[in-house]
């Protein structure tokens, strides 16, 4: 489903440039849920992006469903229809209602009416746990609620793949658990995610694949269960020792 | 301060200090030898105008009806032609039945009329109104031009707001005037207008930049990220933030341009500016004319400004 072959992002800094994404490859499976962890700084977020082309890489090949993002001529808009991305920061649109918010791009890309539009929106809400708030404007909403409408969001475009930007990290502790659950309840239903989190604890329980990154390098790669407690790499064992 | 703190002797204060300067004023112009004319005004704004009827044809008054204080006259020419006036009372000379040759003043009409203090507001209204829409018009799209990704397109917006923003909006109206108006053959009331919404368009580009950028980047990200293209990005997320945003600068753009527009009087369009001036070359009275000048700018700008404020309140629901 995405195929990343030796993918590097380089950034021009003060001291030369900066190697933010040195290399990587790996492949997603239908269905797979992939969570990358690793220190702030080591990449992971940048990769990410550069799945969805908000970030350029500068070699490498990133393939989703057989389309090469490197590809001058791929249309990144199709391929974004295709790739869902909640953010850290939620990014709700706030000059609109919730429901505006998840009805929006699929008139615009999708071109569906607003009456399928609406209907798939308060689905989707429903399934979220916040349809009493489709007409509430997102400032209205805690942290939590913000995020679930985000996820929702980007579900309705129906995407193939769901890409989490550290999704639970601007949450207050207590509203992560709602979070979660949603994204829990998406990977129980079989849909591809890539999330990079330090939520150890959903890495573990949800994972499928733990990829570790550090210095914008994969480090080591394994099921959750080898990963968490058998680490070979002692980078992923320090980064362990000191988030657990 | 404290909530129970009162604030009458404040406000005594603030009546104490402006009627203290209003004071000053009158008791300053007292010492100078002025005489004030207030009455000369009012005929600036409306006037009584006396316009003589006269009769198109050789013909005789055959009938006169009195109709409140004018008279309804009407004429019969020798092939039975009729012709209707409605003259006052005391300027009809002639009787009934009397014979009245073309060209023959049968009385004179009285009408009123607007003023040049008037028309001049008028002129401004419209001037201000048309460079407006089309200074924002340039302005969005200049604003825009400035965040693009091509440079040549970046450059071109550079160049128009730093060459209009570092040069004098007089001297611009003298060049769109004498200059340009002369090449290319344009009207006073097209380089008057022109150059102000070239004036206003730069100042209304920086805004707008301001705006877009002030939105922040992750708006663009989820939108671009959901498969929107730049343009429907720009058009549904960034730019309805960004107007609300910019709303408050935005109108002040607007207020100053309706005061602006007075440097178009240098060449020659009669605005209100203008028409004072010509008001006080007949009159003397140049206290009185430049103080309800000043006063009709300020009613003009200050419901510019309610507007502007209710539409801000109508915007801050999604707050």
């Amino acid at each position: 489903m995405i195929k990343a072959k030796n993918v590097v992002k380089v950034f021009p800094g003060y001291a030369g440039v900066v190697r933010a994404v040195d290399g990587v490859s790996t492949e997603v499976a239908r269905g797979e849920v992939v969570v990358i962890i690793g220190p702030s700084g080591s990449g992971k977020s940048t990769f990410l992006r550069c799945i969805n082309g908000l970030e350029t890489f500068t070699e490498g090949h990133i393939i989703i469903d057989g389309v090469d993002l490197a590809n001058k001529k791929t249309n990144i808009n199709k391929v974004r229809a295709e790739v869902g991305m909640v953010f850290q920061q939620f990014n709700l649109f706030p000059h609109m209602t919730v429901l505006e918010n998840l009805t929006l791009a699929q008139r615009r890309v999708r071109k569906r009416s607003k009456k399928e539009a609406e209907d798939k929106a308060r689905m989707l809400l429903r399934k979220v746990g916040i349809h009493e708030k489709a007409n509430e404007y997102p400032s209205r909403l805690s942290g939590g609620q913000q995020q679930r409408v985000a996820i929702a969001r980007a579900l309705a475009m129906d995407p193939k793949i769901m890409l989490f930007d550290e999704p639970t990290s601007a949450l207050d502790p207590e509203m992560v658990g709602e979070v979660l659950d949603v994204m829990k309840q998406l990977a129980k239903e079989g849909m591809t995610m890539m999330v990079v989190t330090h939520e150890m604890g959903f890495a573990r329980e949800v994972a499928d694949r733990v990829i570790f990154m550090d210095e914008g390098k994969v480090v080591e790669v394994g099921t959750p269960e080898h990963f968490f407690t058998n680490p070979q790499e002692e980078r992923a064992k320090l980064f362990l020792k000191q988030v657990l | 301060m404290n909530a129970t703190d009162k604030t009458w002797p404040w406000k005594l204060l603030l009546a104490v200090i402006l009627l203290g300067a209003a004071a000053g004023t009158w008791g300053a112009v007292q010492k100078i030898d002025y005489q004030w004319r207030w009455n000369r005004v009012p005929q600036y704004f409306m006037y009584l105008a006396e316009e003589a009827q006269k009769t198109p044809f050789d013909g005789t008054v055959t009938s006169v009806v009195a109709n409140g204080r004018d008279l309804t006259v009407t004429l019969t020419s020798a092939t039975a032609e009729k012709a209707v006036f409605t003259v006052t009372a005391d300027s009809f000379k002639a009787k009934a039945g009397e014979a009245l040759f073309a060209g023959d003043t049968v009385g004179f009409a009285a009408n009123w009329r607007f003023g040049p203090l008037m028309v001049g507001l008028w002129t401004t209204l419209w001037i201000s109104a048309v460079s407006s829409v089309f200074g924002l018009i340039l302005g969005l799209v200049t604003g825009l031009a400035r965040v693009s990704k091509n440079i040549t397109i970046r450059g071109l917006a550079l160049v128009y707001v730093e060459c209009i923003r570092g040069t004098p909006l007089l001297v611009q109206i003298f060049i769109a005037y004498f200059f340009l108006g002369t090449v290319f053959n344009l009207s006073r009331n097209v380089c008057g207008v022109g150059a102000l919404a070239l004036f206003a368009g730069a100042y209304v580009a920086e805004i707008v930049r301001a705006g877009i950028q002030s939105i922040s980047k992750g708006q663009a990200e989820a939108a671009r990220s959901l498969g929107m293209t730049t343009f429907q990005t720009m058009w549904d997320i960034i730019l309805p933030q960004a107007l609300k945003r910019i709303l408050p600068p935005l109108s002040g753009q607007f207020i100053s341009l309706i005061k602006d527009s007075s440097l178009v009087s240098v060449i020659a369009i009669t605005d209100l500016t203008k028409s004072g001036r010509e008001i006080i070359t007949s009159t003397f009275a140049t206290f009185e004319v430049w103080i309800v000048v000043a006063a009709m700018y300020l009613l003009v700008t200050s419901l510019l400004s309610q507007l502007v404020y209710y539409i801000e309140r109508r915007f801050a629901v999604s707050d």
